[in-house]
């Protein structure tokens, strides 16, 4: 749509039309397709459930999610704490909404951080090629050959256990997979007529990576992102859990499960089984609505799905 | 394959998080199974057998090293006590029908007697003429005197060495060994009882003594160290040869089980016969288990919360007693230690000889901390940073309830959490405002706490504390022999320190140790290492 919006391309102009036309047309079949696809819309249910909460956390969180009550430590799901209470007294439920405001910060600025750094390496790497585009992408090769969690665990530990360093370094694994994608659109775009068109008529090569693949190679990124939301939050619970996110008090699923699960064998499984379930759920959700994103936005693969 | 990739990752970590602890004894019980069966190859019953020799203990870490000098912890110390053999050891004494080491009482060990010269400051040993190494070799002065050299040019038995006030030592003849002090020093037996004492065989080591000694063992004990590896386990076969009696057991199994609730799972269900570093909240569940018993010795080991005494707001002793003031005390102990632990009321440990609680005022009272922070001109609180190093839930635990505490009185205290390795080396460099740490008493005297915590001289006075009152009373109290008089300047030390509070006290922990009923001969030392050779099942 942005390239619609470009007032150099003159010779674009001639398919513009159409090309609303057919964005139009492809709404309308993606929200028909999407909506068929039962497991995507649970999807979209999950991950609005679960941002509600977060956005909405002190509304429905019924304690304060770091009120130590040491008297009523270590409680069954009652009517008073529906999720049971920790070692501290504190409300599970409560510290479940709050975690997800966390969890779901983290999955937003982790993406973005590889959203903003991965792309634009992906998209300069296969517009220009040769050695810079080589050297590039050797380096997220180098990346990719690292097991995720433990690159993640790696740089976490080196910039020092906190928020901010588990939301980079989830930020900093993620980097890679953003700009092998949109290095292969790119390529593929590159050579397509508009782009030629742009460049003969002297369109600045900056240009035309914002305004002409770039929104083309949208598509692809967003089914990324939603995924990449799913991995981030994994990921940051992973850290947390291994000690290497968020500090005490605060409220984080991971961490909720590495503190209770100490308290298994003595039989308070609520410490664990709702973090455990919360993480479930999310993950869950951003994979489901990803898929269904694919689905609606690549027809390669369309036809290949029930 | 992404997709499949990250919900496959999904999938594993929800399974991994929440059965975790389902799952980790029963993978523990297959190897516990596998190798006590090899374990059990010399006694050819299985362990859970009744003629079986083999005791089989679970410990957390698997330890740093085998060198006496520099071992540091208790896995590493408890290899050394098992394969090694010292100069000198304690006694034991029965106080309300269990066994525990009197360290006051002074026993010959490879040292069959020794001479202290009328000046207090000459020691001569004489050996035992009927010990042989492990590898055969007689013990003789030589031995003894190269061991000396040994710590004393150590990095972490140096400071022992010099607590001891050695000035130097020698061979008079092959049975006998001289060393002098620089002043009369009351803990030096002590000391040398210590496991860093150990007698190494100088024959033994093939090339650099200090790496050979990292992974070998050249001592004479009652066992022999068949294998060590510290991400699993250690074996110990009895040595048939040793100058005393035979150990009772003929092997000795030590796994290493980071996880705590897997060694209390695998305890309770009988895969092994005892179980160190027992997490205080399953105590009740194992006492409810008749096939066991369980022994919560009060131990020498305090954990106290250092706030530095150079850096603002805690260079004002207004504002350290303060926040000891909001120190839930009851809550730490029922809360947190679930009652297996002592309240601190002196930097000294309270069954240690010479422990006072005199000018220890404190009780929880947040009305009288708000005054003390308003009187010191904080009224409005503050913030501090706190590091908090990780491998203790007890520390987590009481760090949390006491962050909840202090928010009541307007303080804020940000907890950063740092792996054990960099939480020892922030300490060294000395730049942390505020953290906890534990302090264990290896010598049953207050020159020990003290002289370590808070002699501004020290090296673990990592707080800064600096009374120049403090610094010469021990300097008085290190050299005076009459006990009385003694005791009396310890107890004005400890009075000055509860005033200053350049500490805050959480608690003092007891040693809790559960084994099956068939395990007997349990001693509680002050180290808090177990010794096998007593033990017989």
């Amino acid at each position: 749509m942005k390239a619609s919006t470009s007032p150099s391309a003159v010779v674009a102009a001639a398919s513009e039309p159409s090309m609303l036309q057919e964005a139009w047309f492809a709404l309308r079949q993606w929200s028909k397709l999407f909506l068929r696809n039962k497991l995507a819309a649970l999807g979209l249910f999950l991950i609005v459930l679960w941002t509600l909460f977060a956005v909405a956390a002190p509304l429905v969180a019924p304690y304060a999610p770091d009120a130590t009550q040491l008297e009523a430590k270590l409680q069954g799901p009652s009517g008073a704490h529906w999720f049971g209470t920790d070692q501290f007294g504190r409300d599970i439920f409560s510290r479940v909404i709050y975690a997800a405001r966390i969890s779901i910060w983290t999955g937003l600025i982790a993406v973005g951080i590889s959203f903003f750094i991965g792309v634009p390496l992906g998209g300069i790497a296969a517009y220009y090629g040769g050695w810079i585009g080589n050297l590039i992408m050797r380096v997220m090769d180098i990346f990719l050959a690292f097991p995720s969690l433990i690159l993640a665990m790696a740089i976490a530990a080196a910039m020092g256990p906190g928020l901010i360093s588990a939301m980079m370094a989830v930020g900093i694994v993620g980097i890679p997979e953003f700009a092998r994608l949109m290095y292969s659109q790119t390529i593929y775009l590159k050579e397509r007529e508009f782009v030629e068109a742009s460049r003969s008529i002297g369109v600045k090569d900056s240009a035309i990576l914002v305004r002409h693949i770039f929104p083309n190679a949208l598509a692809p990124l967003l089914v990324r992102i939603t995924l990449g939301m799913g991995f981030s939050i994994l990921t940051a619970a992973s850290l947390s859990f291994l000690g290497l996110g968020v500090r005490p008090p605060l409220a984080e699923w991971g961490a909720m499960i590495s503190e209770g699960r100490e308290y298994i064998i003595t039989g308070e499984w609520w410490l664990v089984t709702f973090p455990g379930l919360a993480i479930a759920t999310t993950i869950l959700g951003f994979n489901l609505f990803g898929d269904g994103l694919r689905d609606v936005l690549d027809p390669r693969l369309r036809t290949s799905r029930k | 394959m992404k997709r499949s990739n990250t919900m496959m990752m999904a999938i594993a970590l929800t399974l991994i998080l929440t059965l975790l602890a389902g799952c980790a004894p029963k993978a523990n019980q297959a190897g516990g199974d596998s190798n006590t069966g090899a374990a059990g190859e010399q006694a050819n019953t299985p362990t859970n057998g009744t003629g079986s020799k083999t005791l089989t203990v679970a410990y957390s870490e698997g330890g740093q090293t085998l060198d006496p000098a520099e071992a540091n912890d208790l896995t590493s110390d408890t290899l050394v006590l098992s394969t090694y053999d010292q100069l000198v050891t304690y006694g034991v004494k029965n106080v309300n029908g269990a066994d525990i080491a009197a360290t006051e009482e002074i026993k010959p060990m490879l040292a069959e007697s020794w001479d202290v010269s009328d000046d207090q400051k000459t020691y001569t040993f004489k050996l035992r003429k009927d010990v042989k190494f492990h590898s055969g070799n007689p013990l003789n002065a030589d031995a003894v005197v190269f061991s000396l050299d040994h710590i004393k040019n150590s990095n972490s038995g140096g400071f022992l060495y010099q607590q001891a006030s050695i000035e130097s030592f020698r061979k008079v003849d092959d049975a006998t060994v001289e060393v002098k002090l620089e002043r009369p020093n009351h803990m030096f037996l002590q000391i040398l009882a210590m496991y860093s004492f150990s007698v190494i065989d100088p024959q033994a080591i093939e090339g650099d003594a200090n790496e050979f000694l990292k992974t070998n063992t050249a001592g004479s004990g009652p066992f022999k160290l068949e294998k060590w590896d510290p991400s699993s386990e250690a074996v110990f076969v009895a040595n048939d040869n040793y100058w005393q009696e035979r150990a009772k057991l003929d092997k000795v199994v030590m796994k290493f089980m980071k996880e705590a609730s897997s060694r209390t799972m695998l305890l309770n269900k009988g895969d092994i016969d005892l179980a160190m570093e027992i997490p205080p909240k399953d105590v009740d569940t194992l006492k409810q288990n008749n096939d066991l018993t369980v022994r919560s010795d009060a131990s020498n080991r305090i954990l106290y919360m250092g706030l530095n005494n150079n850096m603002k707001p805690f260079d004002n002793p207004k504002v350290r007693q303060a926040i000891e003031y909001a120190i839930p005390h009851d809550a730490l102990l029922k809360d947190v230690m679930y009652g297996q632990a002592k309240q601190m009321k002196s930097i000294v440990a309270s069954n240690t000889p010479g422990f006072s609680d005199k000018g220890y005022v404190y009780e929880y009272n947040l009305d009288k901390a708000k005054q003390l922070l308003k009187e010191a001109g904080y009224e409005d609180g503050f913030q501090f940073d706190f590091t908090l190093g990780s491998g203790f839930k007890d520390w987590e635990d009481a760090a949390t309830v006491i962050q909840a505490e202090l928010k009541k009185i307007g303080v804020t205290m940000n907890i950063n959490k740092l792996a054990r390795a960099q939480f020892l080396e922030q300490l060294r460099t000395g730049n942390v405002q505020a953290f906890m740490s534990k302090w264990t008493s290896f010598v049953n005297d207050p020159e020990y706490h003290l002289g370590f915590l808070v002699d501004s001289a020290s090296s673990s006075n990592y707080v800064h504390y600096n009374n120049t009152k403090v610094n010469e009373l021990l300097k008085q109290a290190a050299v005076e022999t009459d006990m009385t008089k003694r005791n009396g300047m310890y107890e004005e030390i400890q009075s000055l320190i509860n005033t200053d509070m350049p500490y805050l006290y959480m608690y003092e922990y007891n040693r809790l140790v559960a084994f099956n009923n068939d395990v007997k001969g349990y001693i509680f030392f002050p180290d808090e290492c177990l010794r096998f050779y007593p033990i017989s099942k």
